[in-house]
């Protein structure tokens, strides 16, 4: 389950975010928050979205870089939400 | 409370790996950090205790870098409480760390959450009440600025993890974030996130993140110089700005002087990557924001996260049912709300009292407003984002470059309202643009569209990635501007090299070479000593610092009550026959209204009786009786020349304090029944500053001036009762010199027609600084009223300026400062005998 959710979060990201870039550029281990990609807005919309598409329920604290900073970090806190 | 997660903290490598160091790598870091203390010490960098805690740290460093890693957080706890007790003295540091330990200890009850906050509530509420002074406190108020710095953010941060987290991290870490080894230095500090603390510690190459601290704290010292140039050069009062070109330089510098905060923060930050801390930068090029919301999340990045993690997500995420954008709105708002209670709250434990001021609530009001409508527009129509070097065309470039320029002029018209002292200030620098354009009005319009223009050229936007994961070609070309700045920076403060650029160049470079305060602050200082100056430039400035270090209880002179208010221009006069009992010794007040002992009505025969005009430190604020300048000379005079070639000599002391040179003419006048052979007045600097505020506020307090041509010139000025200060300057400042010559006239005339000996002295203030740009225009001001001039405005030149005054904040000369001037005095005297005591006419 994990590399077609990984897969799917990334496609959201680089649609919603990163119009036009480059898929291979977002790597794995690429630091969304510090790098300012995932903003305070940002990282609203893709928390409504992560609820909707995946039926779970996110808490304001796991908002932060060790929740949300890489793509793996956001496919292992979903997919642990969703167990 | 949520469910908790499995740990996802620490990227998968091993530790033990990226935190070794390889010789050759160890020694290069080495070499740049002795480069960085003689920068440090060549340009002065903040104190004397900043340059002693660098050598600190850095020594740590070589030891940290080589030690086991399981030690090395323990080290560098116990290396931060060193720094404390270096710093602030081991009493002080010893009751730093029992507070402290009190705090985190609280932490830590095995008692419920809920419990725990409310005895930090509890505690903090006693401590509230001593930083207050409604409560006594054993310890010195010199721990208070640090104490705050330490704990009134950290621990709420350290709160909310304690709440969410699984784990609260070791004893060790715990002691390093609170204590972290900068903070002894700095009450100004960032908020560092206590979970980003844990978690970046050591997660790259340790020599890629000793290095970035190198590259940061040069940086830091870049930007601190930077900000010395608009400090001490391009500074100016609002009643200086007369001109549309005075205008933009005043916006300018006024937003300019923010660098000091961005230059100190990169300097913290810096300093721990030295020990793994790899923290993510504190400022993004703030200056190239192109929006509102751009601009938060540029500036003090640090704050915004914290914001974000404490208010901002828990109100959207509770609020979501409003929907989104309500919960947006709502959440915005709330986090700038907080963002003004929280600086007046920091501005309590900094400086003991509240922080209440219109300008400080409308500035966070209109810029939260702002950044909603900005999050607005952003949600509708998304941010451009990008992984790699934007690819832009020549009109993005230049739609850029305009949104910038305009966010960067709304930001200093924003900033210049939020740092003014009053609003009334603020309207009246408008008035400015009622004057007359030419080319100079055009310099910074055009120097900050050069600096945009430049930093909107495309680059590599990702920041904040690892060093390792950055490209090659982007580490060596750090590495190529940290060394060319470090060695430029280092040769520009060599004198030997300055000079060869002429004079005026090494003047300049010599005056960023120090951390003094401006002209503007050191006037602002000595204000403060008469009024209760709530604004000392709230966030930027270093005289806030000062502020930040004085006792609560201080009494400055004006709390003193040496004083009664009289009708008229003169206003307040000292109360005759009173004794106070002062902290430096008693104060007697004779009957005549002097801070002097008792002199007969009339002297004696072939006695020298000279009057002495001025102000508190010549009324000898400081020192007990019989240790001002005057007593002492006039005892040394007394038992050193008596009848030679007078039998006695008498100085009565008529000084005032907050006495400004128009008042002086009123006392000499009643001096004159006193039959003095001689009138020294005593100057100590900025003479028609000083004039033109004293008249400002009589026209404006409807005081009508006793003296004819006095009062004709002042209104021939065109000045108005209902004026604002600033205005009211302004509107007189041109004719400062011809006041200051009237008064200085007036005086010597009078003096002469009755056959008294006027002499003029030149008392420096023991701060060394700008103040004493109008000194040269005083002194030939006084030499064309006719006054003998004395001018000692070398008399402190060389000596340690904490030996000559009161306390940091006050800057009045203390019993070794009286005792210099009355031996400079004393010796100016017999060289001068002629003109001052054979010219009496007896």
């Amino acid at each position: 389950m994990g590399e077609p959710l990984k897969a799917a979060i990334k496609d959201f990201i680089l649609k919603e975010f990163l119009p036009g870039e480059d898929p291979a550029n977002l790597t794995d281990d690429l630091p969304l928050v510090t790098t300012g990609i995932l903003d305070s807005i940002a990282t609203l919309k893709l928390v409504l979205h992560l609820e909707e598409k995946y039926g779970i329920t996110l808490e304001a604290h796991e908002a932060d870089k060790e929740h949300l900073d890489t793509l793996d970090r956001i496919t292992f806190l979903v997919s642990s939400k969703m167990k | 409370m949520s469910r908790i997660l499995p740990s996802i903290a620490a990227p998968p490598q091993d530790p033990g790996y990226k935190a070794s160091i390889k010789l050759t790598e160890f020694l290069l870091v080495m070499v740049q950090l002795g480069l960085v203390v003689l920068l440090f010490r060549q340009f002065q960098i903040e104190s004397a205790a900043f340059i002693r805690l660098s050598v600190l740290a850095f020594a740590g460093f070589a030891i940290h870098a080589w030690l086991p890693l399981r030690y090395r957080l323990p080290f560098f706890a116990a290396l931060s409480l060193a720094g404390i007790g270096l710093v602030m003295g081991l009493q002080n540091g010893v009751w730093l760390a029992g507070i402290a330990g009190i705090l985190i200890g609280i932490c830590h009850l095995p008692v419920v959450f809920n419990v725990r906050v409310a005895l930090l509530v509890l505690v903090g509420g006693v401590l509230i009440a001593q930083r207050g002074a409604l409560l006594p406190a054993p310890w010195s108020q010199a721990i208070w600025p640090i104490l705050g710095s330490m704990f009134m953010f950290r621990l709420l941060v350290y709160l909310y993890d304690l709440r969410h987290e699984q784990t609260s991290g070791t004893w060790s870490q715990k002691l390093a974030y609170f204590f972290m080894l900068p903070n002894a230095c700095f009450p100004l500090f960032p908020v560092v996130d206590y979970k980003t603390f844990r978690t970046n510690y050591y997660d790259d190459d340790a020599y890629r993140t000793y290095q970035v601290g190198v590259d940061w704290m040069v940086r830091g010292v870049i930007h601190l110089l930077l900000y010395r140039v608009f400090y001490y050069h391009l500074s100016l009062a609002p009643h200086e700005v007369e001109q549309p070109s005075q205008l933009m330089q005043y916006l300018v510098a006024n937003f300019m002087l923010y660098l000091r905060v961005s230059g100190l923060f990169h300097l913290v930050v810096g300093m721990l990557h030295l020990f793994g801390f790899r923290l993510p930068e504190t400022h993004n090029r703030y200056l190239l924001a192109s929006s509102f919301t751009d601009f938060w999340r540029r500036i003090n990045i640090y704050w915004k996260d914290f914001m974000q993690k404490l208010f901002y997500y828990p109100a959207v995420f509770k609020l979501r049912k409003l929907g989104t954008t309500n919960a947006l709105v709502i959440a915005t708002l709330y986090v700038f709300i907080m963002t003004w209670f929280l600086h007046a709250y920091q501005w309590f434990w900094l400086r003991g009292t509240m922080l209440l001021v219109w300008q400080d609530v409308l500035f966070w009001a209109i810029l939260g407003v702002l950044v909603v409508f900005n999050s607005l527009y952003e949600i509708k129509h998304g941010r451009k984002r990008t992984l790699g070097k934007e690819e832009r065309t020549w009109r993005d470039v230049v739609k850029l470059v305009l949104k910038t320029y305009a966010t960067f002029w709304f930001i200093t018209v924003l900033w210049s309202f939020w740092t003014s002292e009053t609003l009334s200030d603020w309207f009246s620098l408008w008035a400015a643009l009622g004057g007359p354009y030419d080319a100079k009005f055009l310099l910074f319009p055009l120097l900050v569209l050069v600096v945009i223009a430049i930093g909107s050229i495309p680059r590599a936007s990702i920041r904040n990635v690892r060093a390792t994961q950055q490209s090659q070609v982007d580490w060596m070309r750090q590495r190529a501007v940290t060394i060319i700045a470090l060695v430029a920076l280092i040769g520009i403060g060599v004198e030997g090299v300055s000079t060869k650029f002429g004079p005026e160049v090494a003047t300049f470079v010599h005056s960023l070479r120090s951390g003094q305060l401006s002209r503007l602050d050191t006037a602002k200082l000595e204000r403060g000593y008469y009024e209760n100056l709530l604004s000392v430039d709230r966030f930027n400035s270093q005289l806030w610092e000062v502020y930040s270090k004085k006792p609560a209880n201080w009494l400055d002179v004006d709390n003193a009550n040496l004083k009664r208010f009289v009708p008229g221009f003169q206003r307040t006069e000292l109360i005759p026959s009173y004794v106070f009992n002062s902290r430096y010794g008693p104060i007697s007040i004779n009957r005549f209204g002097m801070r002097d002992r008792d002199y007969p009505d009339t002297p004696a025969a072939n006695t020298y009786r000279a009057v002495v005009l001025g102000a508190s430190s010549v009324m000898g604020w400081g020192v007990g009786d019989g240790q001002t300048f005057e007593q002492i000379l006039e005892d040394r005079l007394n038992r050193e020349h008596a009848g030679a070639p007078f039998e006695r000599y008498e100085f009565m002391n008529m000084a005032v304090p907050g006495y400004e040179p128009p008042q002086q003419l009123l006392p000499f006048d009643r001096a004159l029944a006193l039959q003095p052979s001689a009138v020294y007045y005593v100057a100590t600097g900025r003479e028609i500053r000083r004039a033109v505020r004293y008249l400002a506020n009589a026209t404006r307090d409807g005081l009508e001036i006793p003296f004819g041509p006095l009062r004709e010139m002042v209104a021939a000025s065109g000045v108005k009762r209902e004026m604002d200060e600033t205005t009211a300057m302004r509107t007189l400042s041109s004719s400062g010199p011809s006041f200051l010559l009237y008064i200085y006239q007036d005086i010597v005339e009078k003096a002469r027609n009755r056959g008294i000996v006027p002499v003029w002295i030149f008392l420096p203030q023991v701060r060394q600084g700008q103040w004493t740009e109008e000194t040269p225009q005083i002194v030939e001001i006084a030499q064309t009223a006719g006054f003998v001039v004395i001018n000692m405005e070398d008399l402190y030149a060389g000596k340690d300026i904490a030996s000559l005054r009161l306390a940091e904040w006050d800057d009045h000369p203390n019993v070794y400062g009286h005792q210099l001037t009355a031996e400079r005095l004393f010796k100016e005297l017999m060289a001068r005998r002629a003109e001052v005591f054979d010219a009496v006419r007896r």
